[in-house]
């Protein structure tokens, strides 16, 4: 048991240039084309990374000025819509105006036309008075005025009238 | 029985005797553990480069990826920065070569190699090797010694400090071979004597032996459990422990 700690530098040395050996060929063979593929992937990556960075900072300018052009058409639109609000007013009091004129005119042509027409009536119906008056009378002038004949007189007109 | 013998006989290198005109070769059970694992490790992991590079075997590639991820990013790089970058290939091997020697003694016929403390020297020697290198190259021979004396320590303290600190980096290397042949070397002696427990115990009475074979097989199959998390864990150590002295020698006071 005491060989335990006996080192046999034999040992020793050929597991140190085993050792050394091993790792000079692994690097050559292995590690060496591992890490250099590793980091050309991970320059790739970083370089992707970048370009993915570049491209987000751009559409965030892109949005940042459609955002703002939009918000510029928006209000351009709020102007537009309001004007052309005010125009509809402006144009519906217009119309309106006109229409009111239009019907008073109307109003006052038919107001005057009825007056007119009540005139003519009126006229009419003074001269066909004053015919049955001159015809009444003509009767009566040429029968006796007796209180009989009078009423039945001026049924005789009347009935004649109405006949005309 | 003699138990220290047959225990002896279990973790003990046992030399082949082979020599070449009078001179001793050594070529022993570890040493040819230790050659058979890094043949395997050298086929294994330029197949799998191979492979990683022409982006063939997708999961061969994700392993190892993921592996030299977690030496640089978990051990070499927190603990070295970016001068630890060159010596990866050095970390990378060492991590590797450590867990397949310890894993090497779970499979039959085969030995554990790093219970063997010349084996284990070897690696603290080349270990310390690169902590040395590391200070010289990048602080120079008189950078590297200032470094071992903190920066506004008194001059008189100076000849007192600077070999307690030499000592300290020493010993630490020693400690580095120690800590990984103590624990390796006491797993399997621990696995060894509990297999033997059933023969001393059946020696003394059939019965009994066919009694403490359950609990003797139950406590071996736990305790080979363990030795694989210890495989494991030992290499990180190792790995890790050179990663952070090569650091404090780079990353002075």
């Amino acid at each position: 048991m005491e060989n335990l700690l006996k080192p046999d530098f034999g040992v020793l040395l050929l597991t140190v240039c085993n050792f050394l050996l091993l790792v000079f060929l692994l690097k050559k063979f292995a590690w060496g084309p591992i890490l250099g593929a590793l980091e050309k992937r991970e320059a790739q990556i970083e370089s992707d990374k970048q370009t993915a960075a570049d491209a987000r900072k751009s559409a965030e300018e892109l949005k940042k000025e459609l955002d703002e052009r939009l918000a510029q058409i928006s209000n351009e639109a709020a102007q537009k819509m309001a004007a052309a609000v005010k125009a509809g007013e402006t144009q519906k009091e217009q119309l309106l105006a006109q229409a009111k004129e239009q019907a008073e005119r109307l109003l006052s042509q038919a107001t005057q036309q009825i007056e007119a027409e009540k005139n003519k009536a009126l006229a009419d119906v003074r001269s066909e008075i004053a015919s049955i008056s001159m015809l009444a009378a003509s009767r009566v002038v040429e029968q006796d005025l007796q209180a009989d004949n009078a009423d039945k007189i001026v049924a005789q007109v009347l009935e004649e009238v109405q006949k005309k | 029985m003699d138990v220290a013998e047959t225990i002896s006989h279990h973790i003990l290198d046992h030399d082949w005797g082979v020599t070449l005109g009078g001179f001793r070769i050594p070529v022993t059970t570890h040493s040819v553990t230790i050659f058979a694992v890094s043949i395997l490790l050298l086929l294994t992991l330029s197949w799998a480069a191979r492979k990683h590079t022409s982006r063939g075997g997708k999961l061969v590639s994700v392993l190892v990826e993921e592996y030299v991820s977690f030496i640089r990013g978990g051990i070499v790089i927190p603990n070295m920065g970016k001068e630890g970058y060159g010596m990866l290939p050095y970390f990378c091997t060492l991590f590797l070569f450590i867990l397949s020697v310890n894993l090497a003694g779970m499979i039959p016929e085969m030995k554990t190699a790093t219970s063997n403390i010349s084996v284990t020297a070897a690696l603290a020697l080349c270990s310390g090797a690169l902590i040395v290198f590391s200070g010289l190259k990048y602080h120079g021979f008189v950078g590297f010694l200032k470094g071992f004396v903190p920066s506004g320590t008194p001059a008189w303290l100076v000849p007192l400090l600077f070999p307690l600190e030499v000592i300290s980096l020493v010993i630490k290397v020693c400690v580095l071979a120690i800590r990984l042949f103590a624990n390796m070397l006491s797993g399997h002696m621990v696995l060894i004597c509990l297999l033997l427990i059933i023969f001393i115990v059946g020696e003394m009475s059939k019965a009994a032996g066919v009694g403490a074979l359950v609990p003797a097989m139950a406590l071996e199959i736990f305790m080979t459990c363990l030795e694989l998390l210890v495989a494991f864990l030992q290499a990180y150590v190792f790995t890790l422990l050179t990663a952070i002295f090569a650091g404090s020698v780079i990353h002075t006071h």
